[in-house]
């Protein structure tokens, strides 16, 4: 190879790349997964662990509306009322508030006027099955104060539904609240028997539905402060890819799925061809006993079934995902040791090594200095191709039960659809795109590596 | 799921290089390196349960059993002795497939694998067999015609086998002919209770065996077609197939007679080498099809957190393991044609 310096070299190489189909197709598929993985919070508004309960348990896309079946079926409503949501009278201002939590905001209400928020929302389709608030409120008032708070829902023809209403004394603490459609206690304040369903009743109708928070308040003015009022209305249809059973989305589930499985993809691949280059090295290059010793320990390696091991060892060191990555790591370094130490073994005889070792150069200069350059391609290739193996294995563990269950990963939302059911209801918005995920994003490094090793691999080019 | 093509071949070109020597000394090696593999498994096995945090007593003896039971597995185990001695009589147990009691049903572990490794045997073998036989003649074909669809189908299967999950390809499966179209059970070994008669029962067996079997082999079968077309395209590039040709034999005879021969060594070898990952393997497809075998009882025994168990049949399957890349060092020994020779001449 004649050396031509590194940025011509570089771009005669991508050009080369380029050429490829396949180079063409696995960076293109790449660079989607990529973009995905990067923008993850911007594409989708749901955290793929915390938000539970936001539709009814394995509700289907909200896009399935399109077919006559389903046009009425109710899509998830899930909206934070805060700070600039709120329609308000111009009697006051709302203003924002940390202190309670965060994008809180608070409001003055004296006892001239009556303070009210107001919030409107479309609702076409039939009722749902239950529907809930949570927020926290504050109050800051004088002792002898009398403050009122209410929340109420009204209908499209006018009639009010009081949801919630407390009287206070004095200050209040933070207090958490929670509405849910299906509490008896609900059921009876609005005047319905115990086997009404609040829902059914408060949406029977389609049009412009209205949430109003009301305050008011005697004596002096009063301080109340308010998180952003969650609103939950769980539908059967939801979201772009719907919703498992616990009502968690699936869309954002597979969006942040797509950073896990790319972490877990490179950081392991990049710890095994570490090591890999590291042992090729030593053995090709210091030989002897080094060598026997390392090639022995990969034979054994190769001859040890790694799926019982992994599952041995992961169910003992704990479900983390690096604990994952480490486990894959140290069964896939003795391909990379291999092509390595061999490519080691014919650098050692070249002229450049022999004069660097002639002149003086300690034996680790040479390794690090002269031959590490030299094998950097050859690992560049298999790098890129042990992170599909890596991505499979991950996926694999997971979807057996054994990954970290606090992270989202394709293999684990897999896992989830086949625990729960999925199967046997046919949910095939659950099942295909973590798998059809998995899938593409190996097909693409495969592309990309078969390139790289088309162009790289010496083995291949004198082929040609 | 199968090690990776240039691991084997490294191997291959090892065992290569240790025949050289003579066929007796050959064995010798590759019975010493069995024994070692198999002293780091039993090693390794003994210290993970032991080194890992929490109380390794609490692993082996389940806190429900009764005390005159539990000092009976104390004795067995020789739990109160110096961790060397607790390391020999380990190596006893093991040695002599003693593998201790099982948490959740009390019987002896190696009663229970044994019980299931008749049908992990079926479907795995089965598999193996038709993988092979479908995988090598579409390989050879290929091979055979060079730029033709078939050569484009291998590579693709062959992408196939490497880019999609097989658990995913079988869920799949499962969804279409187990759900959506019920041809197939979902579940199982057999039905429950299994029909009357024997006739009705192996069929009964053999319809439970038709899906895993089927998936097994479509994850595959690109594997081994897509080494067989690499092996053979390499083969046919020889200078010994040029002048059979040129001598006037037939394509078909030279395909098979000269260049089939040559690969035939390699692939045997490669079948043999490929069992550790299929053994892996079976973990995953035992699950998803409810198979009752050995891997199944692996993931069962861990998630129900039943250690004796989980060591046992990690034992028994590194067992298996450890045999089957023996019987695979001496048959490649036998297959290689060096040997008859007389050997020793090297490449």
């Amino acid at each position: 190879m004649k050396k031509r310096g590194f940025w011509p070299n570089l771009l005669k190489f991508s050009q080369e790349f380029i050429s490829k189909p396949q180079g063409r197709v696995g960076l293109f598929m790449l660079a989607i997964f990529l973009f995905v993985a990067l923008a993850a919070p911007i594409i989708t508004k749901y955290d793929p662990i915390d938000d539970l309960y936001l539709a009814e348990s394995m509700a289907k896309p909200a896009w399935v509306r399109v077919f006559p079946d389903n046009r009425n079926l109710p899509v998830t409503v899930h909206a934070k009322l805060g700070l600039h949501s709120w329609k308000t009278n111009s009697q006051f201002n709302l203003k924002s508030d940390e202190e309670i939590g965060e994008n809180g905001f608070s409001f003055e209400v004296s006892p001239e006027k009556q303070t009210e928020l107001l919030y409107q929302f479309r609702f076409e389709s039939d009722p749902p099955g239950t529907f809930n608030f949570e927020t926290q409120y504050l109050v800051k008032a004088p002792e002898d104060n009398t403050t009122t708070l209410a929340l109420l829902m009204i209908s499209p023809n006018g009639k009010e539904w009081p949801l919630w209403k407390k009287t206070i004394y004095g200050s209040e603490d933070e207090t958490e609240l929670l509405i849910d459609s299906r509490q008896m206690n609900l059921k009876f304040q609005l005047g319905l028997t115990m086997f009404d369903e609040v829902s059914q009743k408060v949406f029977q109708e389609k049009g412009n539905y209205k949430i109003v928070l009301r305050a008011s308040t005697d004596g002096e003015p009063a301080m109340i402060s308010f998180i952003p009022v969650a609103v939950n209305i769980q539908g059967k249809l939801h979201g772009v890819l719907g919703a498992d059973h616990m009502g968690g989305d699936l869309w954002s589930q597979l969006v942040y799925g797509t950073r896990i499985s790319l972490l877990i993809g490179i950081v392991a691949a990049l710890i095994s061809v570490f090591i890999g280059t590291a042992i090729g090295i030593a053995s090709g290059y210091i030989g002897g006993f080094v060598d026997e010793f390392f090639m022995r320990l990969a034979d054994v390696m190769l001859s040890i079934p790694s799926m019982p091991v992994l599952i041995i060892l992961s169910a003992l060191m704990g479900k983390s995902i690096w604990n994952v990555v480490i486990l894959i790591s140290l069964f896939s370094w003795t391909s990379t040791a291999r092509i390595v130490r061999s490519q080691t073994l014919t650098l050692k005889e070249r002229s450049f090594v022999e004069a660097a070792r002639a002149s003086g150069a300690s034996k680790s200069y040479t390794m690090v200095v002269h031959i590490l350059p030299n094998v950097i391609p050859l690992v560049f290739a298999s790098l890129v191709l042990l992170i599909p193996g890596a991505i499979l294995l991950e996926a694999t563990l997971s979807f057996l039960g054994l990954g970290d269950p606090t992270t989202p990963t394709w293999g684990r939302m897999l896992h989830n659809a086949r625990s729960f059911g999925a199967f046997t209801s046919g949910s095939w918005n659950w099942i295909l795109p973590p798998g059809l995920a998995i899938t593409f994003l190996s097909l693409s490094f495969v592309f990309i590596g078969n390139t790289l090793d088309d162009i790289l691999n010496p083995r291949n080019r004198e082929r040609s | 799921m199968i090690g990776s093509l240039k691991a084997i071949w490294a191997k291959v070109a090892k065992l290569r290089g240790d025949l050289q020597v003579n066929f007796g000394s050959y064995i010798l090696r590759r019975v010493i390196y069995a024994l070692i593999v198999l002293f780091v498994i039993i090693t390794v096995n003994f210290f993970i349960f032991r080194v890992m945090p929490g109380d390794p007593v609490k692993m082996i003896i389940d806190p429900k059993m009764k005390p005159e039971v539990r000092e009976a597995l104390y004795e067995q185990y020789g739990l109160k002795k110096p961790m060397s001695e607790q390391y020999f009589l380990y190596l006893k147990n093991l040695l002599t497939l003693n593998l201790g009691l099982s948490f959740t049903t009390s019987r002896p572990i190696m009663d229970e694998l044994l019980e299931r490794l008749p049908n992990t045997l079926k479907l795995l073998g089965i598999a193996l067999i038709l993988e092979i036989l479908i995988g090598v003649s579409v390989g050879i074909f290929a091979a055979s015609k060079r730029g033709s669809a078939v050569e484009t189908f291998v590579t693709s299967a062959g992408l196939f086998t490497h880019a999609v999950p097989g658990f995913f390809f079988q869920l799949i499966l499962l969804l279409l002919f187990g759900f959506l179209i019920p041809i197939f059970p979902i579940r199982g070994t057999m039905s429950a209770p299994p029909p009357v008669g024997a006739w009705a029962q192996l069929l009964d067996r053999i319809h439970h065996l038709i899906l895993p079997v089927f998936s097994l082999v479509i994850i595959n079968f690109g594997y081994w077609a897509l080494y067989t077309r690499n092996a053979m395209v390499e083969a046919l590039g020889q200078d010994y197939i040029v002048t059979a040709r040129a001598k006037g034999l037939s394509k078909k005879t030279v395909l098979r007679h000269h260049a089939f021969r040559s690969i035939l060594p390699p692939i045997i070898t490669i079948i043999f080498l490929s069992l550790p990952g299929i053994i892996s393997g079976a973990v995953v497809t035992e699950t998803i099809f409810s198979w009752f075998g050995v891997g199944r009882y692996l993931l069962d025994a861990v998630l129900k957190q039943d250690y004796p168990a989980a060591q046992g049949a990690f034992y028994f399957i590194a067992l298996l393991t450890i045999i089957s890349n023996f019987v695979a060092d001496i048959v490649y020994g036998l297959v290689d044609p060096r040997i008859r020779v007389g050997g020793g001449e090297g490449k």
